[in-house]
């Protein structure tokens, strides 16, 4: 069934018809069509259960230095017509940019990502996920606990082309199963992401969410102030997200408003921190080519502490005279090229090794609702959740009340030990980290 | 209306499928987005997107599926597929969904506007912006300015088992102007109007009396002002806040808190629950005897107002707040008989394409008495703070962080030294007890907030909060920056 939708000789034929029909200068055409799943749990039962069918187009259409852009999910004879015409009329409407440098030409080709799409995960029924959810609920009732989270399988396709030669497809599939274990005053956090259903255990995450769960139960107060604290990998995806966000793009780098603006080079991090871009690791979901069609590079963002390049796109690779690294995002669009794909190096110490190593500390599992607080000092503020608890004299003792941190991300990452084991969160592939220094600055009531 | 007759079938096939309930809804929604920057149109797009939903409900269990393709086959397929997909549900169902009854809805509503958006050429919108911007980077020191424009259009035919038809035409405008100021150190910005623009229900009418080209200069010299200013003292001092930064702190700290599937732990693994439990519903204090907040998805220019939500029901306002006092939430009609509370019409979807669900629709802080040039008359000492930088809040809406962009001391009553960097942070209902004064309606704002996020699959939803600038005694400042 999704492999019929995302046809790939379709959506080509979408495409050329298109471009066929265009009659800018320079046309690029785009088409994501996804079908994805989601069944969702509260209190141990099955709340939403959905699934979505779509397939949406993008034509940007150059006429000189002047682009327009449209979008249809309308892919019939006249829908391409007339987003093609739309595209067409708002390019010759617009203003120049004298810095566009055109559509990106024909490049080598790219190579597949080895098993990014598996059809089993493609047609997972919603039996399959509920059946999921039942075994997580199993788990909670022998630990008196309710879970809520979800299951999710999809599977998505990616049709770029342009009047340059340039022609990518791309399928692939997801899955993602995410567990919150919750007990009257604790909770506990667990998640899997994986290009293929089958390699995700309900059951085991279910045991590790209620692990915590039970762990945490009866939390104290934590006194705010600076703590050594060991954040494990979804605590660690968030910081490092926005670090991407605000600092890896070469738009903010080219404003000034980065850390890494005016610094590539210069040792910023501890030199056991190195930090890359990479779409073609084994655990991640990554993507050969970006959003208009150029082969993504492994772009290494930060080397051994010394920051080394952020990533480009067509527009800012001639803007700032770099070699385009391929980290477009779909036209148009306002934030630059972003690295999608982050992974950070492990280090040697194993997570459980760098917990008895902690004499007076706090493991967070998991944080909620990061923002910037100050952008050229990367520091962020935040709260902890589902999962808060002391470490005494290298051991996980008791479970604490939620907290607020304010803290500098790079800053962070001059006083951290990164541990040995990778793993894959969201999109990102990273290790726990433990950093010393980590302010609180506050707490919660739970 | 249009799409009767595939409403029809889908319904039909759904109940022959098995669907005790189902709706059905058909849209189509129009988005322009048109921003220049450093002189140069560096957005201009024009999307475009149409389908239909089937959500089903089956042995206490909800169902839904969606697709693009509105042929009979795929109406079909999709009808069937959400009841396959609730009975799958309800082999993990606990007690059971159930809806509150209400009397079927036939009608349409379309939103009022003065200035079809259409009616006004491209080339006038760019020239517009354009102006704007080059304003502010008239200011020496101003990094990147900017200025966009958003006109969104929503078509949505909705119908359901129960004999709901109606047909609904919204239409939705925003703009605003950005100034970013790099020093050494730090990166300043102001936006104007308010945190992120002026967005309300209504034509290009929306767009024009937002004044960017009259505020444009002012924005950038305070974004450079701003890398000189003084850093926000950190201390336990009165404060007043800027309307739009009201509206966040009402967006974060009582309207998520009031969603009612929050409250029953429907969003628990990711939005969050909620501090306000049933149990303190018609007793607990969440504010001073000032605070009054409704939800009003009928109130005029509001960004959320409709006629009515994605489940059928008609807008109609409910208490969320008053006299300080909790007594209502936000339901739908899964939820709202748990507590036994009113619906207002606010379960609605981002688009065609996903599942309706409680969302914070215009909740308004109602205005008080005091005229705003008089809130800094008795503040010996404290801080004025305008427009959001970063808003952070716990999963349960109580332990909040917020910045904003521009500060001003406050001394004896009256505007002082400008402040870079202020902050504040508190507990959810110790602040808004901490309210002493609201401003009158003359300084009320119908402010709108554009991307609030919540549901897995994450949807995008648009939001009111209407509120005046508003003062609060005894709050922590500056702690972003105290550690």
């Amino acid at each position: 069934m999704a492999g019929e939708f995302a046809d790939r000789a379709a959506l080509d034929a979408v495409l050329d018809r298109a471009l066929a029909a265009s009659n800018a200068d320079e046309t690029e055409v785009l088409i994501a069509a996804s079908d994805s799943s989601l069944t969702r749990f509260t209190h141990n039962f099955v709340h939403e259960s959905v699934t979505e069918r779509n397939a949406q187009m993008s034509v940007r259409a150059v006429i000189g230095k002047r682009t327009g852009v449209a979008g249809t999910n309308r892919l019939d004879e006249s829908g391409i017509a007339e987003v093609v015409k739309r595209a067409y009329e708002m390019a010759k409407l617009s203003t120049e940019d004298p810095m566009f440098p055109g559509l990106p030409a024909s490049q080598d080709g790219v190579s597949e990502v080895p098993g990014s799409f598996d059809p089993a995960t493609a047609t997972a029924t919603p039996e399959m996920r509920a059946a999921a959810v039942a075994d997580i609920a199993k788990v909670m009732r022998v630990n008196d606990l309710y879970a809520a989270g979800y299951v999710s399988t999809q599977s998505d396709a990616f049709v770029i082309g342009n009047s340059k030669g340039v022609r990518r497809f791309h399928q692939g599939t997801d899955s993602a199963i995410n567990v919150k274990a919750i007990g009257s005053d604790s909770s506990g956090y667990a998640e899997g992401f994986s290009k293929r259903f089958s390699d995700l255990e309900p059951t085991a995450l279910a045991e590790r969410a209620a692990k915590k769960a039970v762990a945490g139960k009866n939390p104290r107060a934590l006194e705010p102030g600076k703590y050594t604290v060991i954040l494990e990998a979804p605590a660690f995806r968030e910081f490092l997200g926005y670090l991407s966000w605000i600092g890896f793009g070469a738009q903010p780098f080219d404003e000034g408003s980065s850390f890494l603006s005016g610094h590539i080079g210069e040792k910023l991090v501890g030199e056991n921190v190195t930090v890359r871009d990479d779409y073609a690791h084994p655990l991640g979901s990554g993507i050969p080519f970006d959003f208009e069609g150029v082969p993504r590079q492994q772009v290494t963002l930060v080397e051994r502490g010394v920051a080394r390049s952020v990533v480009y796109d067509s527009y800012y690779a001639a803007k700032l005279h770099h070699a385009n690294t391929g980290h477009a995002l779909p036209a148009p669009n306002s934030e630059g090229p972003l690295p999608l794909n982050v992974v950070v190096d492990p280090g040697s110490t194993p997570l459980e090794d760098m917990i008895k190593d902690v004499q007076h500390g706090v493991l967070i599992s998991r944080t909620w609702y990061i923002r910037l607080v100050d952008q050229k000092q990367t520091m962020i503020t935040g709260m902890t959740r589902d999962g808060l608890f002391l470490i005494e004299r290298g051991r996980v003792s008791k479970g604490l009340k939620n907290m607020r941190f304010n803290e500098s991300i790079v800053g962070a990452l001059g006083r951290c030990d990164l541990a040995s084991a990778l793993v894959r969160s969201e999109s990102h592939v990273l290790p726990a980290v433990r950093i010393e220094g980590f302010t609180f600055s506050s707490g919660t009531e739970f | 209306m249009q799409f009767e007759s595939e409403a029809q079938r889908v319904l039909d096939t759904a109940a022959q499928g098995g669907a005790q309930y189902a709706d059905v809804r058909f849209g189509q929604t129009r988005d322009e987005h048109l921003e220049v920057r450093n002189g140069v149109v560096s957005s201009l797009s024009d999307g475009e997107s149409a389908g239909f939903s089937v959500r089903a409900l089956v042995d206490g269990a909800w169902g839904f599926a969606s697709s693009a393709d509105i042929r009979d086959a795929e109406l079909d397929r999709v009808a069937a597929l959400a009841v396959a997909i609730a009975k799958a549900s309800a082999k993990v169902r606990g007690h059971g969904i159930s809806l509150v009854p209400v009397p079927p809805s036939v009608g349409s509503y379309a939103t009022p506007f003065e200035v079809d958006p259409a009616s006004v050429s491209l080339g006038e919108r760019v020239d517009y912006l354009l102006s704007a911007e080059k304003e502010i980077r008239a200011v020496k020191g101003v990094t990147v300015a900017r200025a966009w424009l958003d006109i969104w259009r929503t078509n949505k035919y909705f119908a359901n088992s129960e004999g709901s038809k109606i047909d609904q035409r919204l239409l939705q405008c925003g703009s605003a102007i950005h100034a970013l100021a790099v020093g050494e150190r730090d990166v300043q910005d102001r936006c104007f109007p308010g945190t992120g623009g002026l967005y309300q229900t209504g034509g290009y009418e929306i767009i024009r009396k937002a004044k960017l080209l009259e505020n444009a200069r002012r924005i950038g010299e305070e974004a450079v002002a701003l890398l000189d200013a003084d850093q926000c003292p950190s201390d336990t001092t009165d404060i007043v806040l800027s309307g739009d930064q009201v509206s966040l702190q009402i967006h974060e700290s009582i309207g998520h808190a009031l969603e009612l599937d929050r409250v029953m732990g429907w969003e628990a693994n990711f939005s969050g629950t909620s501090f306000a439990t049933l149990d303190k519903l018609g007793s607990f204090r969440y504010g001073s005897n000032q605070v009054n907040v409704v939800i009003d998805m009928t109130c005029p220019l509001a960004l959320a107002t409709h006629g009515y939500d994605d489940e059928g029901v008609a807008a109609t306002p409910v208490d969320l707040i008053r006299d300080g006092i909790l007594v209502g939430y936000m339901a739908g009609r899964d939820t709202a008989g748990t507590a036994k509370v009113g619906l207002s019409g606010c379960v609605r979807a981002e688009y065609w394409g996903r599942l309706p669900m409680i969302r914070i629709g215009n909740v308004n802080l109602e205005p008080g008495t005091v005229p705003a040039e008089h809130l800094f008359d008795d503040i010996k000492q404290g801080v004025y703070m305008e427009s959001n930088r970063s808003w952070s809040i716990d999963d349960k809406r109580l332990n909040f962080q917020f910045g904003c962009q521009l500060g001003y001391e406050i001394k004896d009553g009256k505007k002082g030294r400008m402040l870079k960097n202020p902050t504040y942070a508190g507990m959810t209902p110790a602040f808004w007890r901490s309210c002493d004064a609201i401003g009158d309606a003359q300084s009320w704002v119908a402010w709108g907030t554009p991307n609030c996020g919540k549901g897995e699959p994450l949807q995008t939803a648009r939001s009111c909060q209407g509120a005046a600038p508003t003062r609060f005694r005894n709050v922590s400042v500056g702690v972003a920056y105290g550690g």
